[in-house]
């Protein structure tokens, strides 16, 4: 019985790391189609919405299901706690991918604004928090999450320069107004997907030592 | 553990002929909590809840050493009459195990034997007693019933009552629930819980989830050593040991 359960339960894990990756995926590709303007591109991220909102309902569901039937204890329920936390940061980050995503096509008409400024620098370094908090999840390598707390750090200065610069644009010339405060929303939903990645890492620390956490 | 302890156990061994059953258990059982022992099979469970009311003086060959006391006395002292600590620390078996005699009669038989017999003081005795087992309403109609007619459950409950007539201060239950149906579970469990209030109980169970919902402390055996002891709530969360982690999760046993 406990056997059938430890295979569910790997199960479970490998479906939820699918999920990590369609959200880290659609993350990627709308800064891509950002930085390329690429509408098409971005139309794909948008299509994908329904995808991993779907993957997010049944993996839920799967986990209330071991629950109720298997009564999960120590490491079993911690890591049922832990894959219920990935499976709601997946499913945000994958939706802030097509938030930016739906920004592409309003701002594809005209080039860009100092080359996006530092958005895509910021967006490689969330994108690599978002892939090393799902390895350790993947893993259980908590070497991989240890310095989550100054990437943060790094992850705020940036949105906040972001702002500076988007502010000095725009009262250069009021007609980059719009493009700079979509700039600034950009900024804005990365700096969230960083949370939702700490967010991971601080549930896998949970699953994996038993240890509360908090990442600032 | 920062509790007060009625029950301490220093550095406890006990053979069977040559076979060690116990291997320097040293536990402290908190007062007025409810304190698990869960453990594969064999582990020692039942052996060392045995010798908290001396119970394995009964078995031949028994060889027992180390230190146990209760409110902080040795009860392995030559001084210690045995009637009165199993007077003190009670039990409750797996299997319930009524006298062949009226339901009031097994309540009130162990009252008698030490010294009452006033009927109207054996009365409140059997009615206070039957009313702390939660099974008073269910039998005051028929007290001079036979105990047997009585379901599993209720026999279990009667067997509770008989426990506390002798006003114990500590209750010590052997898979108190193993022959008894869900609700018949629920209803000893719900007891345990309200039983702390005034008594100490030391519960041994195989199921897992049992030790979560009604103890406070939770101890884990293994090959008749105590592995791990603690808050219900930590052993069941996060075990410090690998060995306790691997069993509560069903990964042997
Ligand atoms: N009367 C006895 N004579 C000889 N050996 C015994 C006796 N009682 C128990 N043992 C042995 O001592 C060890 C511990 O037994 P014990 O009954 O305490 O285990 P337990 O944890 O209660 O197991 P279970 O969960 O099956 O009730 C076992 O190896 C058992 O075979
Ligand atoms: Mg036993």
């Amino acid at each position: 019985m406990a056997e059938k359960f430890h295979t569910e339960l790997n199960n479970l894990r490998a479906d939820t790391l699918e999920m990590a990756h369609l959200g880290r995926f659609m993350l990627r590709t709308a800064v891509d189609a950002l930085i390329r303007q690429d509408a098409e591109l971005a139309a794909s991220v948008v299509a994908q919405k329904e995808e991993i909102h779907q993957m997010e309902v049944r993996l839920e569901e799967h986990c209330y299901h071991l629950i109720a039937l298997n009564q999960p204890m120590a490491k079993d329920m911690r890591v049922i706690v832990c894959t219920l936390k990935v499976i709601t940061a997946s499913l945000r980050i994958g939706r802030y991918g097509k938030v930016i995503a739906n920004i592409v096509k309003e701002i594809s008409d005209k080039p860009h604004i100092a080359n996006l400024m530092s958005i895509p620098h910021m967006a490689d370094l969330v994108i690599d928090m978002v892939d090393d908090a799902v390895a350790a999840y993947e893993s259980d390598n908590l070497r991989l999450i240890d310095d989550f707390s100054s990437r943060d750090d790094t992850i705020d200065a940036l949105r906040h320069s972001i702002f500076r610069e988007g502010i000095s644009y725009m009262m250069e010339d009021p007609k980059n107004i719009s493009r700079c405060t979509h700039y600034i929303m950009v900024a804005r939903y990365l700096e969230r997907c960083a949370d939702h990645a700490c967010k991971i890492a601080e549930n896998v620390q949970y699953m994996e030592t038993g240890e509360r956490v908090e990442i600032h | 553990m920062s509790e007060s302890a009625i029950i301490t156990t220093n550095n406890v061994n006990l053979w069977y002929h040559e076979k060690q059953a116990l291997q320097s258990v040293s536990i402290k059982i908190p007062r007025n909590r409810v304190t698990a022992l869960i453990g594969p099979s064999g582990c020692g469970k039942s052996t060392l809840l045995r010798c908290f009311n001396r119970l394995n003086d009964l078995i031949d060959h028994v060889k027992c050493t180390g230190e146990i006391t209760l409110d902080d006395e040795n009860i392995y002292a030559p001084s210690t009459d045995v009637v009165t600590l199993r007077k003190k620390v009670g039990m409750v078996f797996q299997k319930p195990n009524p006298f062949p005699k009226s339901i009031y009669e097994n309540v009130a038989y162990g009252p008698r034997v030490h010294g009452i017999r006033d009927k109207a003081e054996l009365d409140r005795i059997v009615e206070q007693s039957l009313r702390h087992a939660a099974i008073w309403d269910e039998v005051k109609e028929r007290l001079n019933d036979s105990a047997l007619g009585l379901s599993g459950g209720q026999q279990q409950r009667l067997c509770i009552a008989r426990t506390l007539a002798v006003e114990p201060e500590v209750i010590l239950m052997d898979e108190p629930c193993s022959a008894l149906d869900p609700i018949a579970t629920a209803k000893i469990e719900n007891l345990i819980e309200r039983l702390k209030e005034d008594y100490t109980v030391i519960i041994v169970t195989h199921n897992m989830q049992q030790a979560a919902r009604v103890s406070d402390y939770t101890g884990f055996m293994y090959l008749g050593r105590l592995i791990e002891c603690g808050k219900t709530g930590q052993i069941f969360e996060h075990p410090k040991e690998e060995l306790t982690e691997n069993y509560i999760t069903g990964r042997f046993g």
